[in-house]
């Protein structure tokens, strides 16, 4: 019932978007983007139906959830595989095209809709002949779904039970949130890609274009950054991995298009400002959306090994040749207006603003194009090899590391930046008590925390931004001029430098020990004593809970070991978190053996201060806020 | 004034700070961190907490208490595993680092260009 409604549904939303694709009329064109979007809808709560009925006999169903699974995780496994998030794919796609023509389309013709309307189309065709999240369940595995059909009308078997989701996936509520948000951000690039390429395709040469897309970049990029910081949040503090970022490729390929978002949100206001680099913005503008498609790419396809693997499928070559058609498509809009770029003026002022969004851009951009080479080289090495390499974060780490630290510099004269160059005497001037005192503070926790000449480097830096920013906000308060893009971004880089100064805490602090224990033990670590309390187990209908109780003090926080059932995967360790703004003391269950416990315990510095940062970055849309309601 | 000599001491002080206190990785930390557990989908043997990557770092150990050199413990676990099971390839294979600093040189380039000279 559900697979034949969802497989003719899809064709349904299928022959509404080449109608959409022909049409001309303004009225029905947004007639017809609404319906999309109500179809999408549809499908998105008739496949959420499917899973809280416990409909079997569809496949996806059968094989990413189970009748034990609880109501949340239940709702969370739509996007808990890759035929359902190309669902979500999609419905967030429908959003952002209404969003579009109501907000950002500011010409008449529609080629815009076309370009769209043929996006949606590619997403849409590989639910109906690739692989559908509803394809009915045609024979059965011992558990699960072994064979799917793709059309309506089938004689459909129903497995007895689901397998349920990976375990990874329900062992926590942020599965709700964390996808979602991310896809928001990821999908919402869409935006820049159609907007650039419908102006050039059209020949439109005013800077019309840039302010629009510059626009329409700021909420995905704040969503990606919200979905980013989840993500590393949810590692973190649920997970038990220990870290919060692991140059994981699928955490790659979120972290390039932040940067190239990130870039193009400063270069566009060059161009905005003083007419110039303008290839450069058509290029990132379109390069923003192609990344995403790439990152899907290498992630999905099983082409890379990755902790976030959960759901490879057969969407390699489809994806690849989308990418080959958008790219072809975005090349060829921009080769018509080989005359426009031309036009392109110089930078006058190299210590003026757009010097700075310059230096800016190259830093981001050489960020992007290390993380995007780290990842890809090791499928270009086995090829030519036939030998596996892996990068780790050390390479990263040694190149990416330096390059924050520069920005973090530059951002500390973003607070006075003017398009005319900065007089850096006058400057030094006029900022030096602030320096002084930011030195102060830096000689002190240099001292406390032992840092050497990086460390250093990177808190004083941090903390000038921090104090600069901070200066600037208070007396700007009292005047009640918070508002506009310019506050925008001062958020955002207050809450990048309070982020690296958690970071280099992190960085540089943090140690961790192993301890094999029984329960009711004491244990020393880091000067402090832990208890081992009595562990105890709570039975849930999807997965047994050992849970271990650690005490220190009055705190108390359980660490504990999740066993799910109907799963081979080993089980997965909740870590304990007795946290101050310091340090988090970390620890979680490395196995039991026979009342013996083995536990790590690990200090972790700076991590609230990280999380603060970042959330703090996400307050950049105050202002934003606050301009649109004047 | 003032200020100009109190900037001038402070950082002499940051200067001379760092070469009091010498607080390196351990060899077995860093080589830890260096090594890739087969079985944990791109995690190093020191953040895993499986116990396949505990099995690996009782072997390290071993060896960092045996004095082995750094040949001598690459050779011992590129010959089991294979490359892959190094996370730091860059140190033997520079290519690594010189190709994005290349591509990063031809776009520093093309910026330089849009500056009026």
């Amino acid at each position: 019932m559900i697979s034949n409604f969802g497989i003719i549904l899809s064709w349904i939303c299928l022959v509404n978007l080449f109608i959409l694709l022909f049409s001309n009329n303004k009225f029905r064109i947004e007639i017809l983007i609404r319906l999309n979007l109500l179809i999408n809808f549809i499908l998105f709560c008739l496949l959420e139906v499917g899973l809280f009925i416990n409909d079997f006999s569809v496949s996806y169903i059968a094989n990413y959830s189970a009748e034990s699974t609880p109501p949340i995780y239940k709702f969370a496994s739509l996007w808990g595989a890759l035929d359902g998030s190309i669902l979500l794919w999609n419905l967030v796609l429908a959003v952002y095209f209404l969003i579009y023509i109501k907000y950002y389309k500011k010409h008449q013709e529609n080629i815009d809709v076309k370009i769209f309307s043929t996006i949606i189309i590619f997403f849409t065709s590989y639910t109906i002949f690739s692989s559908s999240p509803f394809a009915g369940c045609v024979e059965l595995s011992s558990i699960g779904c072994e064979v799917s059909s793709l059309l309506p009308f089938q004689e459909l078997v129903s497995a007895f039970q689901g397998r349920g989701p990976n375990p990874l996936l329900q062992n926590h509520p942020l599965m709700a949130i964390h996808p979602p948000i991310l896809y928001l951000g990821y999908v919402g690039l869409v935006l820049p890609f159609v907007i650039s390429t419908s102006y050039f395709f059209r020949k439109d040469t005013s800077n019309e274009w840039v302010k629009i897309a510059s626009k329409s970049t700021f909420y995905p990029w704040l969503f990606l950054t919200a979905g980013i910081t989840l993500g590393a949040a949810w590692s973190y503090e649920v997970l038990g991995w220990g870290g919060y970022w692991a140059w994981d490729p699928v955490e790659n390929v979120s972290f390039i298009p932040w940067l190239l978002a990130t870039a193009f949100l400063h270069s566009s206001k060059a161009q905005v400002n003083e007419s110039t680099l303008l290839n450069w913005n058509y290029f990132l503008g379109g390069l923003m959306f192609l990344s995403t498609i790439f990152g899907t790419f290498i992630t999905r396809s099983g082409v890379l090994i990755s902790v976030h693997a959960f759901s490879n499928g057969n969407i390699g070559i489809f994806l690849l040749s989308g990418l080959a058609i958008f790219t072809l498509f975005f090349v060829y809009s921009g080769s018509i207006n080989i005359k426009y770029f031309a036009t392109s003026k110089k930078v006058n002022n190299i210590f003026g603003k757009s010097g700075f969004f310059i230096a800016n851009n190259i830093l981001l951009f050489i960020s992007a194009l290390v993380v995007f080479i780290g990842t890809v080289y090791p499928i270009f090495y086995d090829t030519l090899y036939q030998r596996q390499l892996t990068i780790g974060r050390s390479f990263f780490d040694i190149i990416v590391g330096p390059i924050l630290l520069i920005l973090i510099y530059l951002m500390i004269f973003s607070t006075k930046l003017t398009i005319k160059n900065i007089h850096l005497q006058e400057w030094f001037r006029n900022n030096i008590s602030t320096i002084n005192i930011s030195l102060i503070f830096t000689v002190i926790f240099s001292y406390i925390y032992s840092l050497e000449y990086l460390g250093i480097l990177t808190l004083f830096g941090a903390i000038t931004l921090v104090l600069e920013i901070l200066i600037n906000l208070i007396t700007s308060l009292k005047l009640k001029k918070i508002k506009g893009a310019y506050w925008s971004g001062q958020l955002a880089h207050l809450g990048i430098g309070i982020f690296a100064i958690g970071l280099i805490l992190n960085v540089t602090q943090s140690y961790s020990n192993e301890f094999i224990t029984n329960e009711e033990a004491s244990i020393n670590f880091g000067g402090n004593t832990y208890i081992v309390n009595r562990a105890y187990e709570v039975s849930k209908p999807e997965k047994n809970i050992i849970n271990l109780p650690i005490t220190k003090g009055k705190k108390n926080k359980n660490t504990s070991l999740n066993i799910f059932k109907n799963s081979s995967q080993q089980a997965i360790s909740s870590p304990a978190i007795l946290r101050n703004l310091e340090s988090d003391t970390y620890v979680t269950i490395k196995f039991i053996d026979n009342n013996y416990y083995k536990l790590i315990f690990r200090k972790n510095y700076g991590i609230l201060i990280m999380w603060l940062g970042l959330a703090m970055t996400t307050t950049s849309v105050i202002p934003k806020v606050r301009k649109n309601e004047k | 004034m003032k200020n100009k000599y109190l900037f001038v001491i402070l950082i002499l002080i940051l200067l001379i700070l760092p070469t009091i206190n010498d607080d390196a990785d351990s060899r077995f930390e860093l080589w830890s961190k260096s090594l890739l557990c087969p079985v944990c989908q791109g995690e190093t043997i020191f953040d895993s907490p499986s116990e396949y990557a505990d099995d690996m770092s009782l072997i390290l150990r071993d060896q960092i208490e045996n004095n082995l050199s750094d040949k001598e413990i690459y050779s011992y676990w590129v010959s089991r595993f294979g490359e892959r099971i190094i996370t730091n390839p860059q140190n033997r294979n520079t290519e690594i680092i010189v190709i994005p600093l290349l591509f990063s040189l031809i776009f520093i380039i093309f910026f330089v260009k849009k500056i009026r000279k």
